[in-house]
């Protein structure tokens, strides 16, 4: 499977429409998109825990746009470092910031400075003092080498062109013997160059 | 991209659970068209 963009890819206007969408999201979760959004798609069909998302801030979880369920593939433990690569409102991070709880940290990467606010909001509104949103990209993390225990990401490597410059960053802040656990879309045969070259069939 | 990730270094790579994020949604169509593992 390739790991790169195609060359006729104008990848500044994709992350461009990545950003542009995902702010619409966070300006108006209800809108009309072209995907599931929040809390009752998050328990009905990736499996997250009805108590868990109703004791975070609506806010926060009516912009969750996940494609699967990170958390549940193996504990995060108590004082464990966390990485979240491109955790939109927050819905993954802040309930991976109470399972490590005050000895653990947990960072949050976003493009979109709009779900960055609503994290720190959401982080507030709970008195969590170990969540820390920064704005970046996939491809480049505002993250220490060999700082995480674990690397989260839910629904975004799909959107992001250079696959293997995400994943040499996710594999760079994780410490030795880290773990990496994502959800993401996942096609059954490559696609051709041109269909690797239309954005609308990457963000539309 | 299990053999993308251990090209990467990554060991133990496994795909653990599969989750239809699509039906439902616009994009189904466009999603069985071109192949979403679900």
């Amino acid at each position: 499977m390739p790991a790169l963009c195609s060359v006729g890819l104008d990848t500044s206007r994709l992350a461009g429409e990545v950003r542009a969408m995902y702010t619409r999201v966070a300006d108006n979760p209800g809108g009309d998109y072209h995907f599931h959004r929040g809390p009752d798609y998050a328990v009905s069909v990736l499996g997250y825990g009805r108590a868990s998302l109703d004791s975070l801030p609506y806010g926060v979880t009516s912009r969750f746009a996940g494609v699967g369920n990170p958390l549940a593939i193996a504990p995060v433990l108590p004082g464990a470092r966390v990485v979240d690569v491109g955790g939109g409102g927050g819905t993954d991070l802040l309930l991976a910031a109470r399972q490590v709880g005050p000895s653990g940290r947990v960072i949050g990467v976003d493009m979109t400075g709009e779900m960055l606010e609503l994290v720190r909001a959401g982080a507030d509104r709970l008195y969590l003092t170990n969540v820390v949103a920064i704005e970046g990209d996939a491809t480049s993390l505002p993250v220490e080498s060999e700082w995480a225990d674990v690397v989260i990401s839910n629904g975004v490597l799909n959107l992001v062109p250079d696959k293997d410059r995400a994943l040499a960053e996710m594999w760079r802040v994780l410490v030795p013997g880290g773990r990496m656990q994502f959800a993401d879309i996942l096609l059954r045969e490559g696609l051709s160059e041109d269909e690797r070259s239309d954005i609308d069939l990457w963000t539309g | 991209m299990p053999a993308v990730l251990a090209a990467r270094g990554f060991t133990d790579v496994r795909i653990t659970e599969r989750f239809d994020c699509f039906t439902g949604t616009r994009k189904e169509r466009t999603a069985h068209r071109y192949g979403v593992l679900v």
